[in-house]
This record gives C-alpha cells, sequence and structure tokens, in this order.
C-alpha cells in the first residue's frame, strides 16, 4: 500500500513538472552559466519541490513558483559556493571562460565575425554582477517579461528596468573598449 | 550622432543576445533528475534535515583547521601520517572544515579531488562520494571550507588530494560519527 502510495505521488509530482523542464533547464543555464552547476540546480529545484508536492498541487502556475524557487536556490548556492572553492576555472561554459562545444561554433549560418561578437559578448557578460548578467539574459535572451523576472527575483519592476539598463549600458561600454564596436 | 551610433550599438548587442547559445539537456538528463528527486525527495522528507542543515550550519559555525603544507619547490615526500586529525560529528548535523593549502608559488590548474567515505557528504552534493575541482592556488595560504554532512553512521576518513603537474599531496581527516 505504501508503495501504491508513492507511486501515485510520483505520478501527480512528474505531471506537475515535466511540462515545464525546459524553461527551466534554460533558466538553470542562464542563472548558473555552466553546465555541472546548471544540472545541479535543477536537480535540487526537484528535490525541493517534490518535498513541498502538497503545495504545488494547489498552486495555479507552477512554472513561475518553480522559476522562483530555483532562483531563491541559485542565490543560496551561489553564497555557498562563494565561500566552498578556492577559486573555480572548472568544467568551462562560464560567461567568459569561451563558447567551446554549444551550438553555433560549427553552424555555418553564423559568419566568422557575427561569432566572434558572440563570443566577445560571452566574455563581457562574465563581467557583470549576476544580478545585471542574469536579468539581460532573462530579458534579452530568453525573452521573459519584466513582471516575470519581478516574479522570479522579488525585486521591484522599476529595480529591474533600472538592472536593464544598466547591464546593456555596461555591455555596450566593454564591447567598445575592446574594440567589438568601432 | 553619439545617440544614433548608441542605438545601433544597443540594438547589435540586443540582437546578440538573442543568439547567445546554450546547449540542451541530454536525452536522459531529465528522467534521471526526476527519479533522483523523486528518490532523495523521500528520503529527505523522512529525515528532514535539509533546512535543519541550514541552518545549524551557520549556528554551529565550528572550524577545523587542517592545515597542510604543500610546497611545491620541494621534493615530494610520501604522506607523512603523523597521527590523523579526526573530527566527531553528529548524525545530520552539518560541520564546516576548513582546509588549508598553503602553496610557495602560484599555482594553476591544480586538480584538488575530495573522496568522502560512505555516509558522509559534502554540502550541494548529494550522494556524491568524489568531487573532482580544477583551482588556482596564489602564492601562500588558501583556505577551503568544506560542508560536510553525516548522513548515516559509521564514519571513515575524508581525503583530499591535492595535484599539480606530476606532483600531489594528501591531507587525511578521520570523521567518526555519533
Amino acid at each position: 500500500m505504501r508503495g501504491d502510495h508513492h507511486n501515485d505521488e510520483n505520478l501527480a509530482f512528474e505531471r506537475l513538472v515535466r511540462p515545464h523542464f525546459d524553461r527551466l533547464y534554460r533558466l538553470a543555464w542562464r542563472l548558473a552559466g555552466r553546465k555541472a552547476e546548471a544540472e545541479d540546480l535543477f536537480q535540487e529545484l526537484l528535490i525541493k519541490a517534490y518535498g513541498k508536492l502538497d503545495e504545488l498541487v494547489k498552486i495555479d502556475e507552477p512554472a513561475s513558483w518553480l522559476s522562483r524557487v530555483m532562483y531563491n536556490l541559485f542565490v543560496d548556492e551561489r553564497r555557498r559556493f562563494a565561500r566552498r572553492r578556492l577559486q573555480t576555472v572548472e568544467e568551462g561554459q562560464m560567461p567568459g571562460d569561451g563558447l567551446a562545444g554549444l551550438p553555433g561554433v560549427e553552424d555555418p549560418l553564423l559568419d566568422r565575425e557575427r561569432w566572434e561578437k558572440i563570443c566577445a559578448l560571452d566574455a563581457a557578460l562574465s563581467q557583470l554582477s549576476d544580478e545585471h548578467r542574469i536579468v539581460v539574459l532573462l530579458h534579452d535572451t530568453e525573452g521573459y517579461k519584466l513582471e516575470e523576472i519581478h516574479e522570479i527575483m522579488g525585486v521591484p519592476v522599476g529595480t529591474i528596468k533600472s538592472r536593464l539598463h544598466r547591464a546593456r549600458a555596461r555591455l555596450r561600454e566593454i564591447l567598445t573598449r575592446n574594440g567589438t564596436f568601432s | 550622432m553619439q545617440t544614433e551610433d548608441t542605438d545601433k550599438q544597443d540594438q547589435e548587442i540586443q540582437a546578440l543576445l538573442k543568439d547567445y547559445p546554450m546547449p540542451q539537456a541530454t536525452a536522459t538528463f531529465y528522467d534521471r533528475a526526476l527519479a533522483r528527486a523523486t528518490h532523495e525527495g523521500t528520503r529527505r522528507q523522512r529525515k528532514r534535515w535539509v533546512m535543519a542543515g541550514f541552518a545549524s550550519a551557520v549556528a554551529a559555525g565550528l572550524a577545523f583547521w587542517l592545515i597542510g603544507g604543500f610546497f611545491l619547490a620541494t621534493p615530494i615526500l610520501p604522506d607523512a601520517d603523523p597521527g590523523i586529525p579526526g573530527i566527531t560529528m553528529t548524525l545530520e548535523e552539518p560541520r564546516t572544515v576548513n582546509l588549508m593549502f598553503a602553496s610557495a608559488t602560484a599555482l594553476d590548474a591544480a586538480m584538488l579531488t575530495v573522496t568522502l567515505p560512505d555516509g558522509i557528504e559534502l554540502a550541494g552534493f548529494p550522494g556524491q562520494r568524489e568531487i573532482t575541482w580544477q583551482t588556482s592556488l596564489s602564492k601562500g595560504k588558501n583556505l577551503l571550507p568544506l560542508e560536510l554532512i553525516a548522513v548515516s553512521p559509521g564514519g571513515g576518513e575524508v581525503l583530499a588530494r591535492l595535484e599539480h603537474k606530476d606532483r600531489d599531496r594528501t591531507f587525511r581527516l578521520r570523521i567518526d560519527v555519533s
């Protein structure tokens, strides 16, 4: 009987979360910026969400709830991560670590000049604070609305607008200074 | 003119951001993550240590200093064992152990591997027995805090192995679980 109960719970959980996996995986990547950390974050979210299944079944928009929980996990983990590691240069694929292996490198539709600009953008993103990098990636890359970012990050829309403006200005400044934009 | 240039650059940045790539999840990742979540979630629910762990880790704040010399300028010696330092942990109560590596020179691309005995986990890496980082060391003292959690009785030895090129050094910490 207990086994049946757990199977029912597992099925209910899967029905609630699986439709949002792609969106959440992308969010994890945009937050963490590298594969290992993004997948850990995704995994931790599912474990936490499973523990709150009773709460999750009553939520009208699980995607928003899950996104917010993931962001909070990221912030918590980032604080601990900063304390734990000496200096991390592992795994690659952190913004600024280069984009080797990601889609686009061999894409014949992307001309060389454009790809070099994307690499320069990648390096420039690594110079932004987490708050600015996340806002600009969620808004300009992933297409989240300001209100959705507000729901995830829990900061006022006005603050998000301000961060977005500053992040774009900072990217422009970096890309101009390094010669990407003449 | 300045404004026109700025507007054009902003548009180009936004166009580049739209193309900023990321990989897809591998075919089996979602299934594995789901299976682990239901398994691990059940276990955590039962033991209810997650939130308590975070809070008590901060509260406990016990730092154990394991100081080891990592002088690459000198020949590598077999691991001396003048008595392995040890600590006693309480089941499911996180505890922070600070490892200190002193290096004679700055090192790039050193590999640090932490190997855990059964029943001891590193916070943030549930279920993993071996965790490896590639890291850089500054000249002088480098601190690595490890937040450990005993999830079952028994204990054992935590090994922290630092490798650089053909040289290495292993630090041991004995853990008893009460």
